[in-house]
């Protein structure tokens, strides 16, 4: 193996831009990314210490890795043959497509898949898209005002960080109870639309990224409040508002407890509730052929999250800043 | 009547630093009015009370007969450019421009039309749908200005506008600030650490140091008639030389130098035997080259000799560094004094003095020279109070 060496100066790109066809452009990125990379030498590593860390970390991401890889094998597979046959492998008949239409027919009249996955796909869109509002509002108030009591309201958000819903369960059901909101949609979204750690994240972001400034020059320019706000600073908090948005989607959708505790209504239950009652079903009585259509429905729920957040990705990026402020 | 007036202008930090004491001070309408001073004098405080982004510890802030101290920003209608310019990134130039004329719900067409004008006057007009990030240094401050021109403000607040742009650039919109002035002819506060820049732009300086007011007149007073220590060391470049001397039978004892007062004696009289500080601005100094010593005696000027140490041609002028026997007193001792001293300036430099002498003027270190100085010429501050002599 020929010892990395320091890459050359970066050579200028060929001078038409425009000229430049998609695939001539990836490997010139693919070039310069080459020529910007360091060799551990120069980071003060061995190669051997390296080559440790990487295998710790390729067994890491295995252990990560096997149950998806599990999940995905498992779905083309009927009930017999998940467990019948080797779990990390294919097996005949491919009945993939089958248990995929399967899933959205009613099953059982337990209520079906398909309500179930609509449900889920409500709160968690309406949950994360209030949360996101709320918190860059909430957030925003606490980066920009000064009012009494902030630090006393701030440090309630924060203590909401350490509290979790298992705690509460017991109280929140007593208190659902008395205001109606036991098997209401309400009783789903309202709680999910707080997020302590969404606002947490937009205090720290709204400090470190919009420059005070820019509040001072629209309040100048005579923009009112809300007007800075929704103009001037919303635009700015983009990658900060994705990232909560990405975060409290993903937590109103994976969420088990709360549902579990106010629905009992099963038209009313999210896939996360809905699965583990099949799951009930399944292991009370084994021949109801509900496990393929389990490990299928659980392949197609994650797939949202996954295009959510491929989509969101390109949200994150620096530079909203460019040409603001000079220092 | 006055567009803006400070009346005993105060604030107070909550951490119980004091920012400013007791401004006071007016700007007439169409008048440009410089704010001058270190860092941390509370110019730019002073200029943020006035906007309203800071809120009023005592005193008043009028804007002609009406007293703002309680108006929000967006009643006040002044315009401010910041000194890194704040520009609106997601916006056009265009937007950012006619953004406060939008806030104002300015009918579409007039507003276009004012921020066609605006940025013709600032020329921008081919640039007009650009965003800032792809502008240069120098547009992003005229975007920066034109922000501010295009609501015809009758107060124009400036901080430190010019700060972040290159030496060159700098310069060349020094001019076009004041003519952008002239042209809307608002009254203007502007705020600079730079006395260069004070003294080129102000219609009238206001000096400040340590939150409070040294002096607030016309450029060519504060050159010629600094009201104490901290405008004389501070305005003009070089720094006035001074020195602590004593006064003696009509002459001025400079360490071991005496220099013939002759007239000028009149004002230090009642210092006769006591210290006073003596100061004399680098171009008073004039290079003796032909050993014309003694005729400048009789002409009833000083001579004072010393040796060259440092020559500094400059193309237009030499700056010549020489050492006397007399203590200095410089900006620097003044801010030791204040505690605010960089770093103990390195191992001082052995010069305390410094002449600005013709180019031509064949001087070279280690040369032993005599300048002469014209006695009425001289400044004198008293050693305790710090203020002038006159």
């Amino acid at each position: 193996m020929s010892a990395p060496t320091l890459a050359p100066p970066a050579q200028q790109p060929p001078t038409e831009p425009r000229s430049e066809t998609r695939r001539e452009r990836r490997r010139r990125e693919r070039l310069e990314e080459r020529d910007a990379t360091i060799p551990v030498e120069l980071y003060g590593l061995k190669r051997g210490t390296v080559s440790v860390l990487t295998a710790c970390c390729v067994l890491f991401a295995l252990f990560i890795l096997a149950p998806v890889a599990w999940v995905i094998i498992n779905s083309t597979k009927t009930q017999a043959n998940i467990f019948q046959s080797f779990g990390f492998w294919f097996a005949s008949p491919f009945e993939f497509f089958h248990t995929f239409a399967n899933l959205f027919r009613d099953v059982d009249g337990d209520g079906t898949y398909s309500n179930w996955f609509l449900n889920t796909v409500l709160y968690s869109v309406v949950g994360g898209v209030g949360a996101t509002v709320l918190a860059a509002l909430g957030g925003y108030g606490f980066a920009r005002f000064e009012f009494r009591g902030a630090k006393l309201l701030f440090g309630i958000v924060i203590a909401g960080l350490l509290v979790p819903i298992t705690l509460v369960a017991v109280p929140l059901y007593l208190a659902y109870a008395k205001v109606h909101l036991i098997n209401s949609i309400w009783g789903m979204i309202l709680p999910s639309m707080v997020t302590p750690v969404g606002m947490y994240l937009m205090r720290t972001y709204v400090e470190l990224s919009i420059p005070r400034e820019l509040t001072d020059a629209a309040r100048i320019d005579g923009a009112s409040e809300l007007r800075i706000f929704f103009r001037i600073a919303l635009p700015l908090m983009v990658p900060g508002l994705m990232t909560v948005l990405l975060l409290s989607v993903a937590g109103t959708w994976n969420n088990y407890i709360l549902p579990l505790i106010i629905f009992s209504n099963n038209t009313l239950f999210p896939v996360t509730v809905g699965m583990s009652l099949w799951s009930q079903h399944a292991g009370n009585s084994g021949d109801n052929n509900l496990y393929p259509l389990i490990v299928t429905g659980g392949l197609v729920t994650i797939i949202p999250m996954i295009a959510l957040f491929a989509l969101l990705q390109r949200y994150w990026r620096g530079g909203l800043l460019l040409g603001s402020v000079a220092n | 009547m006055s567009a803006i007036s400070l009346e005993k202008l105060t604030k107070v930090f909550s951490t119980g630093v004091r920012a400013l004491d007791g401004l006071d001070l007016e700007v007439n309408d169409g008048e440009f009015v410089v704010l001058v001073g270190p860092s941390g004098c509370g110019k730019t405080t002073a200029l943020r009370m006035v906007a309203g982004l800071e809120t009023i510890t005592e005193g008043t802030v009028r804007f002609g007969d009406r007293v703002v101290n309680d108006v929000s920003p967006r009643q006040r209608d002044v315009a401010m450019v910041f000194q890194n310019y704040a520009l609106y990134p997601h916006l056009s130039v265009a937007e950012n421009i006619g953004f406060a004329l939008t806030n104002k719900k300015i009918p579409k067409a007039e507003r276009d039309q004012r921020v066609r004008s605006a940025a013709a006057t600032l020329g921008l007009s081919g640039l007009l749908n650009r965003k800032p990030a792809h502008l240069s240094g120098g547009q992003r401050q005229r975007v920066a200005m034109g922000r501010a021109i295009v609501r015809e403000p009758s107060v124009f607040l400036m901080d430190e506008p010019l700060s972040n742009l290159d030496a060159k650039l700098r310069v060349q919109m020094r001019s076009e600030v004041l003519r952008i002035h002239n042209a809307i002819g608002a009254a203007t506060l502007y705020v600079t650490h730079d006395q260069v820049e004070a003294m080129t732009m102000g219609d009238r300086v206001a000096v400040l140091y340590g939150g409070v007011l040294q002096q607030y007149a016309t450029p060519r007073e504060l050159y010629e008639c600094p009201a104490n220590l901290f405008v004389a060391s501070f305005i003009g470049s070089p720094e006035m030389n001074l020195y602590e001397a004593s006064v003696a039978d009509g002459e001025l004892v400079l360490g071991s130098q005496r220099l013939a007062l002759g007239g000028t004696e009149t004002v230090v009289a009642s210092y006769r035997g006591r210290k006073v500080i003596a100061g004399v601005r680098p171009e008073d100094l004039e290079l003796d080259t032909a050993g014309q010593a003694e005729t400048a005696g009789r002409a009833g000027q000083a001579t004072l000799a010393t040796d060259v140490l440092i020559v500094e041609p400059l193309g237009s002028e030499t700056h010549v560094f020489f050492a006397i026997d007399a203590p200095a007193v410089g900006a620097s001792t003044l801010a030791a004094a204040a505690g605010e001293t960089e770093a103990g300036m390195l191992a001082g430099p052995a010069h305390n003095g410094v002449a600005r002498c013709d180019p031509r003027s064949a001087v070279h270190p280690g040369q032993r020279v005599t300048f002469r100085v014209r006695p009425e010429r001289l400044h004198f501050f008293d050693p305790d109070t710090n203020a002038a002599i006159r």
